[in-house]
């Protein structure tokens, strides 16, 4: 074979190579095919301009699912939006882009839908640093944010913005939670296992101030680094402790490693309560199976919360996608509400009357309550834990029985003294 | 540390001495640091959910997965190190990390993103009492699979012809050439019995740690610091290196959990100012 030949060979290689990771990662450029949609027809009662949304959801890597899912829940909020003549006359058009996750990715996206695709309201970005990184260049692009997924506490602290609305509950607000439901739970001595991220250690700190308070002990709180595989270590180190309750904040893939690990282990039979923090989910039931029955998590969305709005909302869905909603195109459906309850009120799509409505603006939530939106951008909804329970239907066959509710007056009495606007 | 602990560090190695042996034996006849091989390992788990999730045995897929990630190590030879031999290492050392991200991506195309379960046999999905501890029985079995292995491997490197020739063409391809070693053929068996290796290693990972995309990127590092620590292209060496970070690692983990994961990078500083080219130096 001729230098030549071989030197094709490689390139061949490392371009193939390079092609198909490229996949990987997309962006809204204009070659990338933004796309509009919209169910139906209305005409504009009032100044006849459409409410264009545009949608940034990561289309690859891990959260790629949970981006679809997004922009499930933006779809269905439109439909029913347009079915009914549109927002206050506003046909509601979804504009539809993607990102690799990436926050220079994403602040391009941004750009180009409020600028050349006219769309002043964004929707379905995944992650707290793709958020933040926007929340300083929304004055620029005059849009404003509303953001259904990330958690962060900082997005309605130091990173706050006048342009930014959060219908998600926070990190601070679904700990506070858990910590308000520990006195209904049977277990007397607890030990934590927890990621080693800022959020891990919140979290067990925020637990130990609340088991305190309830006249429960930790006896023991350990961390296992981010992408931590095996655990078994961790869970030898567990099992010698006598707690005969766990407190487990660990995520993704690292939260299924160690509920199986802990299986093999015989970990969990040790325990009155197991209860997680973001570790077990709706989408995570099929993978982790009935093992997990009996374990307690907090919920971001009660599916079976028996209320008008969320009865058409699950039908809906269901219709459109056919499967039950969880909580993410549920908060990502509720982030619809809140923008279409302000352009109802502000009588227009114009960003800064939309802003300016959004205050004092009393929206009927999922949860059946009326909620309102925080000088921070909060959106003041109530938040829950679950234990999970065998249900018919639901995926993998389990489902979440909520076994306490805790309203936003507890989880987030006050804005943070970090947002200054 | 109570022998619990022991048992994990070892369960650990296990892994690691699987999944470093093949990638020392390509090293050490290629001279090509095969930066796919957490790939080649990922596409073994996944082979092994594919099978289990279409109701056949695991016992199967721990066969069946091996001979797919042989055939995959045989496509990599043929097609790719073969016609690169004479290329400087770091450019074929670029196109197997080319090879890995091209497998990462079809493997999210073809399974999707999430984090997939594999069940253990129900022969081996309790625990075993050993000397009073209960103890995970599958864990058990990777610690006896490991061991079987490697002993396998050790006789047939030193007793078999081919064993001999893989030796001598480790030492110095060129001379083997000479001497009427067809290094090519040689080389073939090498990179095949590498990727099987990896392909039982992620068969035998998937139930530990259930299978997702990245599961390949996270071991690969660990298990370059194994072969660096082993000596480069020395299957014992790297054998010894695996048992000795799993025990390390997991007293890490127990005694000083904050600064753990920096365990296998303080292993490779130390063992490289104290014997530069590992612990094995350039023996097979």
């Amino acid at each position: 074979m001729s230098v030549r030949i071989k030197v094709f060979a490689a390139l061949a290689a490392l371009l193939v190579s390079g092609g198909l990771a490229a996949c990987g990662s997309s962006s809204n450029d204009s070659s990338g095919g933004s796309s509009t949609s919209s169910s139906s027809s209305s005409s504009a009662k009032s100044d006849g301009k459409p409410l264009k949304i545009g949608l940034i959801p990561p289309s690859s890597g891990a959260l790629a699912v949970f981006g679809t899912d997004e922009l499930k829940g933006w779809q269905v909020a439109a439909d029913e939006a347009n079915a009914a003549g549109g927002v206050d006359g506003h046909k509601v058009v979804l504009v539809k882009s993607a990102t690799d996750g990436q926050p220079a990715t994403t602040i391009r996206a941004a750009r180009k839908l409020a600028t050349q695709d006219s769309a002043k309201f964004i929707g379905a970005i995944m992650t707290s640093p793709e958020h933040a990184a926007l929340s300083k260049q929304l004055p620029a692009i005059g849009a404003l944010n509303f953001n259904s997924t990330g958690k962060d506490d900082g997005l309605i602290g130091a990173d706050c913005s006048p342009d930014a609305f959060r219908s998600v509950t926070g990190s601070a607000m679904d700990v506070n939670a858990i910590a308000d439901s520990l006195s209904k739970l049977p277990a007397k001595t607890w030990a934590i296992q927890a990621v080693d991220y800022s959020t891990g250690h919140s979290a067990a700190a925020a637990f130990t101030a609340a088991a305190k308070k309830a006249g429960k002990t930790v006896v023991l709180t350990q961390y296992a680094p981010l992408n931590t595989s095996d655990f078994g270590s961790y869970i030898s180190k567990l099992k010698s402790a006598k707690a005969d309750g766990l407190f487990a904040v660990e995520y993704g893939a690292d939260g299924v490693a160690f509920v199986n690990q802990g299986v093999q282990f015989k970990l969990f039979d040790q325990y009155k309560t197991v209860l997680g923090f973001n570790m077990v989910s709706e989408p995570l039931f099929k993978t982790l199976g009935k093992k997990i029955t009996g374990f307690y998590n907090n919920v971001g969305y009660d599916v079976d919360a028996d209320n008008p709005l969320n009865k058409q909302f699950v039908a809906e869905y269901k219709k459109a996608n056919g499967v039950d909603p969880y909580y993410v195109p549920a908060d990502t459906y509720m982030a619809a509400q809140i923008l279409f309850a302000a352009v109802k009120k502000a009588g227009s799509v114009d960003p800064d009357k939309v802003k300016a409505a959004l205050k004092g603006l009393s929206v009927p939530d999922l949860s059946g309550q009326n909620i309102s939106v925080g000088a921070d951008g909060q959106a003041l909804r109530p938040s829950y834990v679950g234990q999970v329970v065998a249900k018919a239907g639901g995926p993998g066959g389990l489902g979440f029985k909520i076994v306490s509710t805790t309203p936003a007056s507890k989880t987030h009495p006050s804005d943070s003294p970090d947002c200054k606007m | 540390m109570n022998l619990a602990q022991v048992l994990n560090g070892l369960a650990l190695g296990a892994l690691l001495m699987i999944l470093s042996s093949g990638l020392a034996l390509i090293y050490g006849l290629r001279g090509v640091m095969n930066f796919s091989h957490g790939a080649l390992y990922m596409l073994g788990a996944y082979l092994a959910y594919e099978v289990t999730s279409q109701g056949l045995s695991f016992w199967l897929a721990l066969i069946l997965a091996p001979l797919g990630l042989a055939i995959v190590g045989a496509a990599l030879e043929l097609g790719f190190f073969r016609r690169l031999q004479r290329r400087s290492h770091i450019e074929v050392g670029l196109v197997t990390f080319g090879i890995a991200l091209v497998i990462d991506r079809l493997i999210v195309i073809v399974w999707g993103d999430n984090t997939l379960p594999v069940r253990a046999p129900k022969a081996v999905d309790g625990t075993t009492n050993v000397f009073g501890t209960d103890y995970p029985t599958y864990r058990l079995l990777m610690i006896v699979v490991a061991i079987a292995m490697a002993a396998a491997l050790v006789l047939w490197l030193r007793n078999s012809r081919v064993g001999l020739h893989i030796r001598a063409a480790s030492h110095d391809t060129e001379t083997s050439g000479i001497l009427g070693i067809n290094v090519d053929r040689v080389s073939l068996v090498v990179v095949m019995l590498g990727g099987a290796l990896a392909g039982l290693a992620g068969t035998l990972a998937a139930p530990y740690f259930s299978v997702s995309p990245g599961m390949g990127q996270s071991i690969l590092i660990t298990v370059l610091i194994v072969v660096v620590v082993g000596g480069i292209g020395s299957v014992g060496g790297a054998m010894a290196a695996a048992l000795l970070l799993g025990l390390v690692q997991i007293m890490g983990n127990v005694w000083l959990p904050s600064v753990a994961v920096l365990v296998p990078y303080a292993l490779l500083i130390v063992v490289l100012l104290w014997r530069p080219t590992g612990l094995a130096g350039k023996r097979v």
